[in-house]
């Protein structure tokens, strides 16, 4: 693997997203995902002769809405242009697209990777409308117009990620402002979110880009990462393997598909048959004239984006960076988590218990807590039992298992079934335990009483080990509290 | 009756002197007796034009109010959508087309109580000048029945040159409602882009496109101009102006007009026309109006930028006609590319194939900064020129064609062809209001129109001039040998 280190890796993403309008992007029809097929369509749907577009003002406004959250340019005088290109799915056989001038130009997100907070630059972003889609069926194919005219943003990055990983951390970045916006839903198994990288790699140092190629087809961040690493590695071995050959022999600009059940990119065309879209302005649209006053009141009343939410955590609720952006980079489970807050007030250990202790047991479910339907109140309730010591974190984690098991089932109740999940709250019991240990560590004893607290978690932490962590922690804190108090009186 | 205009033809409704079912039969009965020679109609809406004539005749006997054009019949060209019945816009892809839905036109002239009588042939999608690219239909020229009747909306030109329809729809992208009109010695009107809604037009080159009138006077275009210039949401090109009164200002008055004539562009004009044209400059001078001379040159290149333009923007218009949502579907196609090939290559005539492939060639990359963008420069240009030629005049005047009427059959060249267009194209690459009058008739006998342009928006000043100039010549009662 030493070779890989060699080389650098460039990427550029095109981001394609539904915007969650109400209507379509050019005509009345509803944008409404999931529906009999060609149900929503109008004249203009399904590009009927003599059918004009007409532009939908909300989604132009949450064009803005994203360029303002991204901090970027909003063109005051944008336009749409057709591009051509005959396949059924397109019902005009020419898509209208902003080629020449984009309503969103530049931008910034800022994102985490590895713990660390990465800058990526965004080159563009333009409102098009999307295609309808083919379905095949035994002996033929039917096209569904349904989707056809649903407004979509194109965001473009520049060729400025450098890795996989950081692929998927800008796309997560930017899926959460979309959310926070409430742009859309960015749901990439009903395709409202889809993207295709541009990839390439060239030696360390080295200037310039080499041939770029296009991969289609991930629809799911894992997939991407998968096929970035796949199509990365075939890069560099044909670069390896062909030593003697000029790059642009070697890689030739082309677009690939990310096939996952062979876990490779597979050739779709070369650019050989690369189409010419013959790009032109639309004659039947005008072009977007936006005040600075209308952009100006679109910055203003932005909600609260990721990243300042993240700010706000770290600051006001005392979280790492690092879960901040986690639990923030969802704003249903950061939304989540502020509801489980008014349940019990300590963040820290709150955050933990979403973003590790049920991320992980829920895994395998694909979802994390507030999706899996444990409600925040029973979370709460959950946290609250080990923050008051009615129950140590031992038993916390086998009535998470439990919670997992029974969503409905409030944590209280699950307690209180099983007596396993019962703290020894018998003090006589515990009090035995207590002496025991401070027989046992009387150098403790004596560094507590010089001021080290942490010499009294050791303590309690000694009598939980005995207590095989049935001791309830309230319990155990108060006697030995006590007891040692009483050492002190004796002494004195 | 057909002798008379539209407006008389209402007001005699509405007065009660003759009822709508006894207008619509006589058109009937004309159409029946004149159009097998003419064939200017594609389709008659006998029975669905009797009927709403029925209820036009209940609703005045009920003293219900009735619209502007109560109970006159219209022809619309094939290339405007009635809901339900077929547009073919001249073309064999489109035998099958039923519309789905209402051009705004058409339901701004049920709104008012027109009734629509049929649709006119034309040459195919729009594209040509004599209406002989039809896929469908020969129509001949009412005054000669050799001649053609112009193009390509020759079809609504010669039913009210033949007054077969007191009334008819067609569109102008280079030329298509003035040259015909011209050609037939009736009244056409190419409004302000934008002043009519392009809504269920079957579109040719999107900027260019213009729905107007032809009649058999200016008082007659202009209350069909009443009813249909205004503004329209679905047309996002449409101007944001409400409705202008046309015929309350209607004097005959332009006296003190200034009205520009573009010698230097007039220069290859023949002698005849010439003295055609020059005896329509006496009139206005005899209406006191000041003629004085415009520079307008640049126009010359506006045959080359109107055909790159046009044809870039249908190129992409007509693609939508592949055979797989509609239209004539070839059935020797197996494949998804053989659909397209063959259904295009059996669906659309010789004229629009060459058409596709110019706007194709010229917006290819390579190939667009040479064609495509110097031809929006140039127009750029005109605009501008036409801007400046406005501020040194009210109007301008200039023969609507080169030559009257030709025979069918008798331009083989298409860029010949082409040439027929070289007075109107510059209006519709400036987006101006232009009107096609009568003006007297050549030596044998064929009509020959004069051409009055305004400036954007200018649509009432340039009718108004229109019926002065109608008013004091009266051109424009002059009738074909075929219906006297």
């Amino acid at each position: 693997m030493s070779a890989t280190n060699l080389w650098e890796t460039v990427i550029g993403l095109e981001i394609h997203v539904e915007l969650n309008t109400k209507s379509k992007l050019f005509s009345s029809a509803p944008n409404r995902f999931g529906d009999e097929p060609n149900t929503n369509i109008t004249a203009v749907c399904t590009g009927q002769p003599g059918a004009l577009p007409v532009l939908n003002r909300e989604a132009v406004r949450k064009a803005v809405q994203f360029g303002c959250a991204v901090n970027a340019h909003i063109a005051p005088f944008s336009k749409f242009d057709r591009k051509s290109y005959f396949y059924p799915d397109s019902p005009r056989n020419f898509q209208i697209t902003q080629f020449e001038e984009p309503i969103v130009i530049g931008g910034q997100v800022i994102a985490e990777v590895d713990g660390k907070e990465h800058t990526f630059a965004i080159n563009r972003v333009h409102l098009e409308d999307d295609s309808g889609m083919l379905k095949h069926f035994s002996t033929f194919a039917g096209v569904d117009y349904n989707r056809a005219g649903v407004p979509l943003i194109e965001i473009v990055s520049e060729p400025c990620i450098h890795s996989p990983k950081e692929a998927v951390a800008y796309c997560m970045a930017v899926k959460a402002i979309l959310q926070y916006i409430d742009a859309s839903d960015c749901n990439m198994e009903e395709g409202s979110l889809r993207v295709d990288a541009n990839v390439s790699v060239r030696l360390k140092g080295e200037q310039g880009l080499r041939n770029k190629i296009e991969i289609k087809n991930m629809n799911s961040f894992s997939n991407m990462e998968m096929a970035l690493l796949a199509e990365i590695k075939r890069q560099i071995s044909e670069y390896t393997h062909k030593p003697h050959l000029a790059h642009h022999e070697v890689i030739q600009q082309a677009t690939f598909r990310w096939d996952p059940e062979k876990k490779m990119t597979v050739l779709m065309r070369s650019k050989e048959d690369a189409e010419d879209y013959r790009y032109f302005p639309e004659p039947d649209l005008l072009p977007i004239v936006l005040a600075e006053s209308y952009i100006e009141a679109i910055r203003n009343s932005l909600p609260e984006l990721p990243l300042q939410r993240e700010r706000r955590y770290v600051h006001e609720l005392g979280l790492s960076q690092h879960a901040s952006f986690v639990i923030t980079s969802d704003k249903r489970l950061a939304d989540y988590f502020e509801e489980v807050l008014k349940e019990c007030p300590n963040a820290r250990m709150v955050c933990n218990w979403i973003i590790i202790e049920f991320a992980g047991r829920l895994k395998e479910f694909g979802k994390n807590v507030a999706e899996y339907g444990i409600s925040a109140k029973h979370l709460g309730q959950l946290v609250s039992m080990i923050d008051k010591g009615v129950i140590t974190g031992r038993i916390a984690k086998d009535v998470a298992d439990q919670m997992v098991l029974h969503p409905d089932k409030e944590p209280s109740k699950i307690v209180a079934e099983n007596p396993d999940f019962n703290p020894l709250h018998d003090t006589a019991e515990i009090e035995i335990l207590v002496d025991k240990v401070i027989a046992e560590h009387p150098q403790s004893i004596s560094d507590f009483l010089q001021g080290k607290e942490k010499a009294f978690a050791f303590l309690v932490g000694q009598v939980m080990k005995l207590s095989r962590g049935a001791a309830a922690p309230a319990v155990v804190n108060e006697l030995l509290r006590k007891k040692i108090s009483n050492l002190q009186k004796d002494d004195s | 009756m057909h002798t008379l205009s539209a407006i008389e033809i209402r007001d005699r409704f509405l007065r009660g002197e003759v009822s709508a079912v006894a207008i619509v039969r006589h058109f009937l009965d004309r159409i029946e007796k004149y159009d097998e020679e003419v064939g200017a109609f594609l389709s008659v809406y006998a029975d669905s034009s009797l009927q709403h004539a029925a209820q036009l005749d209940a609703k005045r006997k009920a003293g219900m109010p009735l619209g502007k054009l109560a109970g006159i019949p219209i022809a619309l060209k094939d290339n405007i959508h009635l809901k339900g019945q077929i547009s073919t816009c001249g073309s064999k892809f489109l035998t099958n087309y039923v519309a789905p839905f209402n051009s705004t036109v058409t339901d701004l002239i049920l709104k008012e109580d027109g009734i629509i009588i049929g649709k006119t042939n034309m040459d195919e999608f729009a594209m040509g000048s004599s209406t002989e690219n039809s896929a469908l239909k020969k129509t001949c020229n009412p005054w000669n029945l050799k001649c053609s009747p112009g193009g390509s909306s020759g079809g609504s030109a010669s039913a009210v040159a033949a007054r077969m329809v007191p009334l008819a729809l067609g569109s102008d992208t280079g030329g298509s409602i003035r040259q015909p009109a011209s050609f037939c010695g009736i009244t056409g009107f190419k409004p302000t882009y934008g002043r009519v809604s392009r809504y269920g037009l079957v579109a040719f080159g999107s900027s260019l496109d213009q729905i107007g009138p032809f009649a058999a006077n200016v008082s007659d275009a202009a209350l069909l101009m009443e009813v249909i210039g205004n503004h329209c949401d679905k047309d996002s090109t449409s101007l944001n102006m409400p409705a202008e009164d046309y015929l309350k200002g209607f004097d005959g008055s332009i006296k003190g007009m200034k009205i520009g004539v573009p010698w230097q562009f007039l220069e290859e004009l023949e002698a005849e026309q010439r003295t055609l044209f020059e005896t329509a400059l006496g009139h206005f001078k005899e209406l006191g109006a000041e003629i004085v001379s415009v520079d307008l040159s640049i126009l010359k290149s506006s045959i080359a930028v109107y055909y790159i333009l046009a044809t870039a923007e249908a190129s992409t218009n007509l693609a939508r006609f592949d055979g797989v949502r509609y239209g004539v579907r070839s059935a020797k196609a197996q494949t998804l590319n053989e659909v397209y090939d063959m259904s295009r290559e059996d669906g659309f005539g010789k004229e629009v194939k060459r058409r596709i492939l110019l706007g194709t060639f010229v917006l290819s990359s390579g190939y667009q900064d040479a064609y495509y963008r110097k031809a929006q420069k140039v127009r750029s240009l005109i605009i501008q020129r036409y801007k400046e030629v406005f501020s040194q005049c009210d109007l301008i005047v200039m023969p609507v064609t080169p030559t009257a009427a030709f025979e069918r059959g008798a331009i083989k060249d298409p860029v010949q062809m082409y040439f027929a267009d070289i007075y109107t194209i510059g209006v519709n690459l400036a987006g101006l209001p232009a009107v096609s009058i009568p003006s007297g008739l050549t030596g044998d006998g064929k009509p020959f129109g004069l051409q009055i342009i305004g400036g954007q928006k200018s649509d009432v000043a340039v009718l108004h001039a229109a019926n002065a100039f109608e008013k004091i010549t009266q051109y424009h009662l002059a009738m074909p040998d075929l219906i006297q």
